[in-house]
């Protein structure tokens, strides 16, 4: 069972026809579900054990589900596998499908957050090129501003035609306060970090953007998709590394590449989330789903998914180290800075109560990213309260 | 005689036809809405989260009550909402019916044209209104700058959003509120006005001495419809804001579809689910009490 775009879907059916030929003694059928559904769907499939054998789960729900006991623990199928090696894969994209050590999932789709920018645009306003300023050390949080800046324009009538970067929404603002070295949950995930200095560097640095330098969108401007990456009216987006076939087939006329996020004060450090396939507890068919799981994860699917079709990242090393991976004739021309992101990318903290406390957050944020109140500090205290009387509560609540 | 009844055979019964005839509709609601409604009233004594429950009695209800600042935001948003939106509504409707009870020249296609905003999917004019609110370039905003007033950020500004839906409820004005106000006005037999011209009543005295206590039970039933209807408001903050800005539009609905379906505190949905019937049913009650003292039954004496 798997949500997704129609191309990435098509993808997955493809997939699934090609394990029924190569399984004659198994067959898989694709239930395709709208991802605004998906959640609940899988949710109530779980709960009332109707669950397919292999399901695909964004990360965001995994430790939730996870922890309601609803997926079969896989450590001793993988042990049985001798083709099974937790070396072969990125070590970020292992932990993710771990708790306790156990193995609850495989990973798919993982990837990381880069800078998708439009080196047209870069080109015509005469600002230097990102890459060739990370490939030579000098594209920091200030050169970051300095070419957002000088990107953002307006016409004879005052009005902001374009702007250097849109104000990346939650989370893919937590590489700024990574940068600064903080963090937004404490180790045990009891407390919010978010008033502590370090964060709340990052999160200023943020909302500086907007209202201090005035080089990104206030909400309202960019209410309705006013400003989009693909409509040309942005110098840089932080975006997920999937946005990638979007961008390919949307963007027609102009060139774009990518950039990792620039190196802040402590640290150049990026995220990465990846989607779980996972059984369910009570499967039928532990080692048949298994056998399907693997197939997806295998190098030759990777292989497909990822190279030919561009979609994430492999979670094995192999296939992202390979020559065939890091070439590309269409943009991204730069894939090698989704292998540094992803090798330096840190993880979100989510825990079983994501949805609740990260909701929370967003909401006391809302007063900093409009601007009705413009000192992040005062925000991130409020916020952090908040937050810890949503963590101090017991779960379920 | 009495005898002579209760003898008659099950299918000669007026009854039994009429059960008969709503049966498919009466299993439905026994099965999908009395159902529920029951489960949901058990789901709201438990602590339940699709995989653990445990009984807790009345705490799901103590802790809403006591403890959850966003329950109470929420019904307070909900209140002001309905607050404001059921007279605006019911006046509007009113008002547009009169309009549209003219014996004027294309009246039929005028009915046509109010009616059709509530023939769009909430989801689609969600997003139509989306447009209309854009605080650069909207037609509201466009509107005020002609006006010589300041942009406003309707969607963005919690002081604003509020007001904003209630602006958007009024789109609808012309739907099936007004449908039974048209149908209200014209049962209203014309010789009734006729007698009132003669005894040399102006227009206002008609509409004052007749069509309003003519309508009075149409007009009760569209208040109550139209208070449940306002409390329950969900698709278009769901679509527009999400609930947000800093929960200004986190209606009571929503609050209900978070905790079941996005945090999955099924208990605690239950019994907020709970605590709104009671709240509407006290309020229909009580419009109930009141209707005794306004609304005019044909042929009650009075």
């Amino acid at each position: 069972m798997a949500w997704g775009n129609p191309e990435q879907l098509a993808l997955e059916e493809q997939l699934c026809e090609q394990f029924n030929r190569d399984n004659p003694d198994v067959h898989v059928k694709f239930l395709k579900v709208p991802g605004s559904a998906y959640a609940n769907k899988s949710v109530v499939m779980l709960a009332s054990d109707t669950a397919p054998d292999v399901l695909r789960v964004d990360h965001y729900n995994f430790a939730n589900l996870q922890k309601k006991d609803f997926f079969l623990d896989m450590s001793e199928l993988a042990k049985k596998d001798p083709t099974w090696n937790e070396d072969d894969f990125f070590p970020q994209t292992i932990e993710e499908c771990k708790v306790n050590n156990r193995l609850f999932g495989l990973n798919v789709l993982f990837g990381g957050t880069v800078i998708y920018y439009n080196k047209t645009m870069f080109a015509k306003e005469g600002v230097e090129d990102p890459y060739k300023m990370w490939t030579e050390g000098r594209w920091t949080y200030k050169s970051f501003v300095d070419s957002a800046k000088k990107i953002t324009k307006k016409d004879s009538q005052n009005r902001f035609i374009q702007f250097g970067v849109a104000l990346p929404i939650f989370p893919t603002w937590t590489p700024f306060v990574y940068g600064f070295g903080g963090v937004l949950l404490n180790e045990s995930h009891t407390k919010s970090m978010l008033a502590d200095p370090k964060a709340v560097a990052g999160l200023q640095f943020v909302a500086d953007l907007r209202y201090k330098h005035g080089c990104a969108p206030t909400p309202a401007q960019a209410a309705n998709s006013a400003f989009t990456f693909e409509g040309g009216k942005l110098g840089m987006s932080i975006d997920w590394m999937g946005m990638t076939p979007r961008y390919r087939k949307a963007v027609k006329d102009f060139e774009w590449d990518v950039v990792p996020l620039p190196v802040g004060p402590v640290s150049g450090s990026t995220i990465v989330k990846g989607n779980q396939l996972v059984i369910p507890k009570h499967t039928k068919h532990p080692e048949a789903a298994w056998r399907f799981a693997r197939f997806i994860t295998s190098p030759e699917t990777e292989q497909q998914l990822y190279v030919t079709n561009r979609r994430c990242f492999p979670t094995r090393k192999a296939v992202a180290n390979s020559p065939e991976f890091l070439e590309s004739t269409l943009p991204p021309t730069q894939i090698r800075i989704f292998l540094s992101a992803v090798k330096g990318g840190k993880q979100l903290p989510i825990d079983e109560r994501w949805a609740e406390w990260t909701t929370t957050m967003n909401n006391e944020l809302d007063a900093l990213w409009s601007g009705r109140e413009t000192d992040a500090k005062v925000v991130a205290e409020h916020a952090a309260l908040a937050i810890n009387k949503v963590l101090a509560e017991e779960p379920g609540w | 005689m009495v005898k002579k009844r209760s003898r008659k055979r099950l299918i000669d019964r007026q009854e039994f036809w009429g059960f008969l005839f709503i049966c498919p509709w009466l299993i439905g609601f026994l099965i999908f809405t009395v159902g529920p409604m029951l489960s949901s009233l058990v789901l709201s004594l438990y602590k339940y989260d699709l995989a653990n429950s445990k009984f807790v009695g009345l705490e799901n209800y103590r802790r809403l009550l006591t403890q959850d600042p966003l329950f109470w935001k929420s019904l307070k948003n909900t209140a002001l909402y309905a607050l404001l939106t059921v007279p605006l509504g019911v006046l509007g409707s009113l008002a547009i019916a009169i309009l549209l009870n003219q014996p004027i020249k294309g009246v039929r296609l005028y009915r046509t044209l109010f009616y059709l905003p509530s023939m769009v999917p909430a989801v689609a004019s969600a997003l139509v209104w989306q447009w209309v609110f854009n605080a650069d370039s909207g037609i509201l905003n466009q509107g005020l700058g002609f006006l010589g007033l300041p942009n406003i950020e309707w969607l963005q500004n919690e002081k604003y959003t509020l007001f904003a839906f209630v602006l958007m409820s009024l789109w609808g004005i012309g739907g099936q509120r007004m449908i039974i106000f048209l149908a209200g006005l014209q049962g209203i037999p014309e010789s009734y006005y006729e007698a009132a011209r003669l005894d040399g009543a102006g227009t206002w005295t008609q509409f004052r001495h007749i069509t309003l206590p003519c309508l009075s039970p149409v007009m009760f039933f569209n208040l109550v419809l139209g208070l449940v209807g306002a409390f329950q408001v969900f698709t278009s903050a769901y679509i527009m804001t999400s609930g947000g800005p800093n929960n200004a539009s986190l209606f009571y609905s929503l609050y209900i579809f978070r905790n079941a379906f996005e945090y999955f505190k099924l208990g605690k949905a239950s019994a907020m689910a709970w605590i709104l019937f009671a709240i509407l049913l006290t309020f229909t009650l009580i419009q109930f009490a009141m209707s005794k003292r306004w609304v005019h039954y044909e042929g009650e004496a009075k």
